[in-house]
């Protein structure tokens, strides 16, 4: 069974009088393990698609289901802890929490999951290690590079073990350098732990690191390449 | 999330500025502290006021003839003051019982006459005395057996034209129009300061007043009086002491009053004056409300975009209205305990120095009626206490409660794109 399947999904919004169609009629399916692109031009609908996918918006038409389960009925509070339990977040913008240190904002996702205190340190400690941050761990994120923010906010993503990590222009921020660390450290982990990545991007360097890559344009599929095939876990 | 956790991290937000949440706190702190000071201030004068009423007064509970505070009479009066005092001794009642015999009289001398009202009772014991045995002006406090003394007031002295040793005669009537008469010689001149004791208030011995009494109520050894004025060693006893004394069975006719009873004017004055500290508080209360919803509330459009993020992460919408609301309350302690730190150094400064007003009034200062001492020094009854730092905290809390509401309801997906 795909570990995300999307059938005939479709979201709309009201500007003014007018209806903006963002996403129509999608036909999707993202098996455990992949690490996908999507890609198309600004206003095609990739990060519209990735917040559905995310639980951050709700679906005008259409299924979407996480493992089976149908995502697009869940109430405020279970679509929360969806977000908890399943999905890692890392933004171009890198989101962490000012007011908290490194370690904080890896653990802050394994507090709100209830784990212990000791288990969310280790925890924490051993992924800001994976991402080499571990001598970092007590700076607050206006004391990293953009490069080391996005790594922490990668670290994070991963601390709460989600099914899938959704990943919103991840490199947008960041110079060829901390572009390509980055994106070494996301396939690394893809490859070595099964993680499930899915970007939006308009990088060239993300595509094509990519095994499957999904082009989005005026809010439909156009077109779906596998330029990476056979280097992947799928 | 845990409750350690959540208040941490509202810790840390509340000083994510520094400088608008010091401004804050500080705005909030010295409101409170001026409302702590001027609420002592006020609490202390009309306490003074009130301790000075109940001194120059009928004491905290009074004994007297039923219906003689509405129409005072010189026939009215309880006839066996003997037994009474016996009774209540026996009763263990914690204070000075002080009996009191007060009539109208008319007081004469060769240049004038003026109504005014005479106060027989024990020159040594009774505790009204030491008020107007500090304020004299001339002359010597009566002493005891003298059965002609009178202490007048310096403006009745002025009226009547009198001085040391002068005569003034003393007329009283009955109810059945009977006249008594007697002479008796000033022995000192007061002044009070309080127009109503200067000009009409003469203080005699008990058997000069009760010389005067109609002949229909004099009983002869019984000691008939108007008043039998009780003082207590601790105002807190006024209750269970009224309670006790009510359980007593007290003679046909005599009605027990506590000072409240005896002087509605006080009462009021007290109640029209609180007033004005409460528009003050309630101003205080504005300050506070609009100072910490400017706060919280700018702190929490700020951060829209980081309680989407929160709100994406998985942290529910009542985590976040909690955290909110933790960021409303510890502002709101730190601004009481600041509050607290000012208001409470100030009131303990006036509570042992006093505010002296005695250069502003060198005549002495008069409230409501009532003398009141020139130097304020400021009280707060634990009630207080309470009633203020309970009506900021709660004020600043519900304060919180649209920021936070606010806070709550931001969806995720659009706070992320702001």
């Amino acid at each position: 069974m795909a570990l995300v399947s999307i059938h005939g999904l479709g979201k709309a919004y009201q500007q003014g009088e007018v209806e903006v169609q963002a996403l129509q009629d999608i036909h999707l399916e993202i098996q455990e393990g992949e690490f996908s692109a999507l890609v198309g031009p600004s206003g095609s609908g990739k990060t519209t698609l990735l917040n559905l996918i995310g639980g951050l918006d709700r679906p005008t038409t259409g299924t979407l289901s996480l493992n089976g389960q149908d995502i697009a009925t869940l109430g405020e509070s279970k679509l929360s802890a969806y977000r908890l339990f399943n999905i890692g977040f890392v933004f171009q913008a890198y989101n962490l929490v000012p007011v908290l240190s490194a370690l904080e904002n890896v653990e802050f996702v394994m507090v709100l999951q209830g784990r212990p205190a000791a288990e969310c340190q280790a925890r924490a400690l051993r992924y800001l290690e994976r991402v080499g941050l571990k001598d970092l761990a007590h700076r607050r994120p206006k004391a990293l590079s953009g490069g080391q923010q996005q790594r922490l906010a990668v670290a994070r993503a991963l601390a709460g073990e989600p099914r899938l990590v959704l990943a919103d222009e991840p490199t947008a921020n960041l110079d060829t350098e901390n572009a390509l660390g980055l994106l070494d450290l996301m396939e690394r982990l893809n490859q070595e732990e099964g993680i499930t990545f899915l970007f939006s991007t308009h990088d060239p360097r993300v595509v094509a690191k990519a095994r499957r890559v999904v082009t989005l344009k005026d809010g439909r599929i156009n077109r779906e390449s596998h330029p990476g095939a056979g280097h992947g876990l799928n | 999330m845990n409750l350690y956790r959540l208040l941490r991290l509202a810790w840390r937000n509340l000083w994510r500025n520094r400088r608008r949440t010091l401004i804050t706190m500080t705005t909030i702190a010295l409101g409170f502290a001026m409302a702590v000071f001027f609420i002592g201030l006020g609490d202390g004068g009309h306490n003074q006021m009130i301790r000075s009423a109940i001194n120059m007064g009928e004491g905290h509970l009074t004994v007297q003839p039923r219906g003689y505070l509405e129409s005072p009479a010189n026939a009215k009066v309880l006839p066996d003051s003997v037994s009474l005092l016996t009774k209540l001794q026996h009763a263990g009642i914690p204070g000075t019982l002080s009996p009191r015999l007060a009539l109208q009289v008319l007081a004469s001398t060769a240049a004038n006459s003026v109504g005014a009202v005479l106060e027989g009772l024990h020159v040594e014991q009774d505790p009204h005395v030491k008020d107007f045995r500090n304020r004299l002006v001339q002359g010597a406090w009566l002493a005891p057996g003298d059965t002609q003394g009178l202490a007048i007031g310096q403006r009745m002295a002025e009226k009547l034209k009198v001085r040391i040793g002068s005569k003034i005669i003393m007329m009283a009537g009955g109810d059945q129009g009977e006249v008594e008469s007697r002479l008796g010689r000033v022995r000192a001149i007061y002044r009070t300061g309080l127009t109503e004791l200067d000009a009409f208030m003469i203080i005699s011995s008990q058997e000069f007043a009760q010389a005067l009494l109609p002949a229909t109520v004099r009983r002869e050894g019984l000691q008939p009086i108007t008043r039998l004025a009780i003082y207590l060693e601790q105002e807190d006893d006024l209750e269970p002491v009224k309670a006790r004394l009510a359980a007593l069975s007290l003679p046909d006719g005599a009605q027990l009053l506590d000072w409240r009873e005896m002087m509605p004017q006080v009462v009021n004055f007290v109640i029209a004056d609180d007033m004005g500290n409460y528009i003050w508080l309630v101003f205080i209360l504005v300050m506070v409300t609009f100072g910490i919803l400017n706060t919280i509330l700018m702190s929490a459009l700020e951060r829209t975009r980081e309680f989407g993020l929160l709100r994406a992460l998985g942290l529910g919408r009542r985590h976040l209205l909690s955290l909110v609301l933790l960021e409303t309350l510890l502002l709101a302690l730190v601004s009481l305990a600041l509050g607290w730190a000012v208001g409470g150094s100030l009131h303990a400064w006036f509570a042992i120095q006093g505010l002296d007003l005695s250069s502003m009034y060198p005549e002495g200062l008069e409230s409501g009626g009532m003398f009141m001492e020139p130097v304020l020094y400021s009280e707060l009854s634990w009630t207080r206490v309470w009633a203020l730092s309970g009506i900021v905290f709660f004020t600043t809390l519900i304060s919180g409660i649209y920021p936070a509401i606010k806070a709550a309801r931001v969806p995720p997906v659009a706070a992320l794109q702001t």
